[in-house]
């Protein structure tokens, strides 16, 4: 077996009673991509910061190809990061910036000239070399910030909700540079956000963070396609939960009943659930069709209202106990018309695509 | 009526309302413009009219062993209020907010109390049976009073005490904008603390330092009670020395005249500052 690049053992982080970090033991492979997701006060920062060295961890050990950063200052960490906040130095010129982790390295003026070019022309603003920080805009600070954190060649690159502060244009264009820098370097990644459409469009894999515990890790697709919980199921990507009562499992397929009555059968089964007990059936949007297929379930709704965005459709429909269900069907199966065919009052879904978690 | 009068006021070129500033602008007027006018007429015209009294000032050795004393105590105190005054001022600026207004309060505090009393308090202390002396020889530390006062380093020691609060005030201002995140970011750039001091936090603090420095040392330009209480004879101060030669040689064209070259002085420096800060900011930088 090989030795992972980057470990993350048992880190725990307590202050005082609030423990804000419990036991997050994480193994990063060299390359990877890895995004750390999840609300704020999740505890994904502050894991960052463990490895950062701003906060030391209450136990638990942060591993670089075997050997242990805790003992190590930030300073000799040899971590590249990119802060949420612009944090450029706004006395130095966007040039000197990117040259002064190689400064303080007391590196030849030849290799820092030669370098910080490299790094200009990397983010794209090699013609920015002699402006000042106050003189960027807020997307061109984060690109030179970059530049300086992959100027020394960091074998991890940690990046804290860096675009954040950005509109949602700036940040889709970023997020595209920082494809393309991963792609072009090969660095380590570690990034945070709140995010989830910019974690499943950025990442090799996303840890979802709850209340200082990983919920789950995987790729986007794992997350997406098979939550493990309804926490995850409800933070990645849309979702419709509807309450249901867990009548019986078979086979690995469960039998449940709404709470307008209806029985849906041949639900995937990926909790132990007894007789009875109360669960929440989630079903994606896009699940949905507004024309029934062969081994579908059907839900009796009222349409409240239908919108159309010319490469989808969307409709809210209510159940008979007055739950609002959002209906996006995918464009195959929206025709023109469908929205009317629906007012006869039933969508459809296919219950292997369902899941159920306990409530 | 009303707005006939408003219009009046903004035609004669001033904002409503200022007749209110009035009385401070008479009182500026009668009791600093005139005297400083009256001071340099008296420089120019007293025993007789012409400059000779400037050119006693220069041309007397002594004289111009007082001015180059004064500049060197004033830089003296400057220099050793921006080394002591630095790390109170970054302590108060990362201090949580309650905390740093107590200690604020505190430093507020020594500026309200009389300065003669403060004073008179180092003189106690510092002379060669004083506290300082006592405790040290006490202690084996040394052997022989330390000479602490009547000397530059008790004039530096009661001034230093003095100007602290007026370089923490204008530093804590400037610290508190610096983003405490820059300097995560320097350091995990590599720099070591004391390179990210010396790269970062110094020259981002620069104008802060630059505004205290240059009031410290304004200030002290023109020091009276602290140099002659604390001082020697040897290296006596502009003001002592304004004040004995009109006190006791009644030769008021000279003390006018050194005056007059104190309040020059002065504004110059001033200006150069307003230069400064005024370039800093026009280059975008801060």
């Amino acid at each position: 077996m090989t030795r992972p690049f980057l470990s993350i053992r048992a880190v725990r982080k307590a202050f005082g009673a609030f423990v804000a970090v419990h036991d997050v033991t994480i193994d990063v492979p060299k390359g990877e991509f890895l995004t750390f997701l999840g609300p704020s006060g999740s505890g994904k920062s502050t894991t960052l910061y463990a490895i950062a060295g701003f906060q030391d961890p209450t136990s638990g050990d942060v591993l670089l190809e075997d050997k242990s950063l805790l003992a190590v200052p930030s300073h000799r960490r040899n971590i590249g990061m990119v802060f949420q906040r612009y944090t450029l130095f706004p006395h130095l010129s966007v040039a000197e910036n990117v040259a002064f982790p190689l400064r303080v390295r007391g590196r030849p003026d030849s290799e820092v000239r030669r370098k910080v070019a490299d790094m200009l022309a990397l983010v794209r603003l090699e013609s920015f070399a002699g402006r000042y920080p106050g003189a960027l805009s807020g997307g061109q600070q984060q690109r030179v910030a970059l530049a300086r954190a992959l100027a020394y060649d960091p074998p991890i690159l940690l990046m804290d909700e860096p675009l954040s502060a950005l509109d949602k244009k700036l940040r889709q264009e970023i997020q595209a540079e920082i494809r393309r820098i991963h792609r072009e370097t090969g660095v380590t990644i570690l990034y945070v956000t709140h995010d989830q459409e910019e974690a499943l469009h950025l990442s090799d894999r996303i840890a979802l963070f709850k209340e200082g515990r990983i919920e789950q890790i995987g790729t986007g697709e794992d997350l997406y396609l098979r939550p493990a919980s309804e926490f995850v199921a409800g933070f990645i990507g849309n979702s419709n939960f509807l309450t249901a009562e867990h009548l019986e499992t078979e086979n690995g397929t469960a039998v449940v009943r709404l709470a307008d009555g209806s029985i849906i059968k041949g639900v995937k089964a990926t909790h132990a659930l007894g007789h009875g007990q109360k669960a929440r059936l989630m079903v994606r949007p896009e699940a949905f069709r507004l024309m029934p297929a062969p081994g579908n379930a059907s839900l009796a709704v009222e349409i409240v209202d239908t919108a159309f965005f010319g490469d989808r459709r969307r409709v809210v429909a209510r159940t008979g106990s007055g739950e609002e269900i959002d209906v996006r069907p995918t464009s195959d199966t929206a025709e023109p018309g469908d929205a009317d065919s629906a007012s006869g009052q039933q969508i459809f879904f296919d219950p292997a695509a369902a899941f159920l978690f306990p409530a | 009526m009303q707005g006939n009068s408003l219009r009046r006021r903004s035609i004669a070129g001033l904002p409503a309302g200022s007749g209110g500033a009035l009385p401070a602008l008479t009182l500026v007027g009668l009791f600093f413009i005139v005297p400083v006018v009256a001071l340099l007429l008296r420089s120019v015209t007293d025993p007789e009219p012409g400059l000779q009294n400037y050119a006693a000032l220069f041309g007397s050795g002594t004289y111009v062993r007082v001015f180059l004393n004064t500049f060197l105590v004033a830089a003296v105190v400057t220099v050793v209020t921006i080394i002591v005054a630095f790390p109170v001022a970054w302590m108060l600026a990362i201090m949580p907010p309650a905390l740093g207004s107590i200690v604020f309060g505190i430093i507020i505090l020594s500026m309200w109390t009389n300065l003669l009393t403060r004073t008179y308090a180092w003189m106690v202390l510092l002379q060669r049976t004083g506290v300082i002396n006592r405790a040290l020889m006490g202690l084996g530390i040394i052997h022989e009073p330390l000479p602490l006062i009547n000397n530059l380093t008790g004039v530096t020691i009661g001034m230093v005490y003095i100007m602290l609060p007026f370089m923490i005030l204008p530093l804590v201002g400037t610290l508190r904008a610096i983003d405490a995140m820059t300097l995560r970011a320097a350091a995990l750039c590599g720099a070591s603390p004391l390179q990210a001091f010396r790269r970062i936090l110094l020259p981002l603090s620069l104008p802060g330092i630059a505004a205290g420095g240059l009031m410290v040392f304004v200030m002290s330009l023109g020091y009276f009670v602290t140099p002659a209480l604390l001082g020697g004879t040897s290296n006596m101060m502009l003001a002592e020395m304004i004040a004995q030669t009109v006190q006791s040689l009644l030769n008021w064209g000279l003390g006018s005249a050194a005056a007059f070259v104190l309040l020059v002085v002065t504004m110059a420096l001033y200006a150069i500052q307003l230069r400064m800060v005024g370039a800093r900011r026009l280059g975008g930088g801060l």
